[in-house]
């Protein structure tokens, strides 16, 4: 779906747990009259179920797309194994092979990717732009923090992720 | 095991006691909670849930002591207090702290196998790790007598890059490569890594890709280099390994004369420990 320019994309989870109420509710309304007078605020309350996800979905996308630009200028193109501790908070780009995705469903995908020097975690608080599947060669603009903000190995916070070349089918 | 290798917080003996505590303590609590009870003592069962409470409480430290951290494992004495906070009846406090004894038992299994040993004093960042402490020895009487500003500018320099700071690692390398004029064995070979550190970095700071020619270390120099040159590297493996040596080469430059600078050299070490790394 898309809200001006931005691609909103909702999850599965936020989906089943939308239909799930949904036939909970035409259930109990067949069975309940009470259920029944209720239904001017159960079914808006329903929506919200939906609308939420949304809205938090396109002010993420949005804010990520402001950013996309600024990282692009500040970013450094490093290799993986440059990628150390130290270098919390410096903005990097770095290009590797999907090994893994993870929480795709859940719209905070996890990658593991991996170049000639090394692999690392890469975390995404948003869907990304492409669908991005493993053996796809991307690159990635996004800020190296700690996996647990304060103690953890080192990851990057992605903000882009664009596959330079798809996986073969 | 070499006193490099030590653990910087308990030793192995210890760490063993305290993965078999986890399990005795938790089950065994619950365990004496029921034996009391078939004789007759009916004390208020929660009580017993204390041994599933020190039980996440040690499993929480074993994590707590691993580079890499379990979440799962650390949150565990959160879980124990919000299960436990609340008296139950017998029945469902048994099942309850048993279920409990089970979950830490497994997530010690996992901790044990995913999440690595509990961290060395080297791979804290307190202690030389063996293989860099090797190649410093290996190298460390080449470097004797360099001056001990430019060994602070070969701390500085390996720091910044470590940091991130391209920009600032390749300013510093270059005004220290100028500077390195003293008559010293190895002074070129110094001044060759300092240039090496700054043709990267500015490379990387501009985002570049690789030239075709670039400065590299003469056959003369292999061995001071930490990583021998293989013949069956590419093109970029060659390009890269030739940083990588540059940089660990400042490194021993920087050890071996700047034992101020210690301290700031320590705490990259796993930055140096991946540049050694194959």
């Amino acid at each position: 779906m898309k809200i001006g320019k931005v691609n909103v994309k909702v999850s599965i989870v936020a989906i089943a747990v939308f239909v799930f109420f949904t036939i909970l509710l035409l259930v109990t309304s067949i069975y309940n009259p009470e259920v029944r007078s209720q239904l001017i605020w159960l079914i808006p309350g329903l929506f919200m179920l939906l609308v939420i996800p949304i809205a938090l979905n396109y002010m993420s996308r949005s804010e990520y797309a402001d950013l996309e630009p600024l990282y692009e200028v500040q970013a450094k193109s490093v290799r993986i194994k440059l990628i150390n501790e130290s270098m919390v908070g410096k903005v990097v780009r770095v290009e590797g092979v999907v090994e893994q995705v993870h929480f795709q469903f859940l719209n905070r995908p996890q990658y593991t990717v991996a170049d000639r020097s090394g692999a690392i975690s890469v975390k995404m608080f948003t869907s990304p732009n492409e669908d991005v599947k493993v053996n796809d060669i991307v690159e990635i603009l996004g800020q190296v923090i700690k996996r647990y903000i304060v103690t953890g190995d080192p990851v990057i916070n992605c903000v882009s992720i664009r596959k330079k070349i798809k996986a073969p089918e | 095991m070499t006193i490099e290798d030590k653990p910087l917080h308990i030793d192995r003996k210890t760490e063993r006691y305290l993965e078999i505590a986890i399990p005795v303590a938790s089950f065994g609590a619950t365990l004496i909670g029921i034996l009391l009870w078939m004789l007759g003592f009916e004390i208020n069962f929660q009580f017993f849930a204390v041994g599933c409470i020190i039980g996440s409480c040690l499993l929480t430290y074993l994590a707590w002591i691993r580079p890499k951290k379990d979440i799962v494992a650390l949150s565990t004495p959160i879980y124990a207090i919000i299960f436990f906070v609340v008296p139950t009846e017998y029945s469902v406090g048994v099942t309850l702290q048993l279920l409990y004894s089970v979950s830490l038992t497994i997530l010690l299994i996992r901790l044990k196998y995913r999440f690595g040993a509990p961290g060395t004093a080297a791979a804290m960042g307190k202690q030389l790790a063996d293989s860099i402490k090797t190649y410093i020895e290996q190298t460390s009487s080449s470097f004797t007598g360099v001056r001990p500003d430019t060994a602070h500018d070969a701390a500085v320099v390996f720091v910044q890059f470590a940091h991130g700071e391209y920009r600032e690692a390749a300013r510093r390398a270059v005004a220290a490569a100028i500077g390195q004029m003293e008559d010293v064995g190895q002074a070129a070979t110094i001044v060759r890594a300092f240039s090496i550190v700054k043709e990267h970095s500015i490379l990387i700071d501009k985002s570049l890709p690789r030239p075709l020619t670039y400065e590299v270390f003469r056959p003369e120099e292999y061995g001071l280099l930490a990583k021998p040159q293989l013949p069956a590297y590419d093109d970029d493996h060659e390009f890269y390994a030739v940083l990588d040596n540059a940089l660990l080469l400042l490194l021993s430059v920087a050890w071996t004369n700047s034992e101020d600078d210690r301290p700031h050299l320590l705490a990259c070490q796993t930055f140096a420990l991946k540049l050694l790394d194959e």
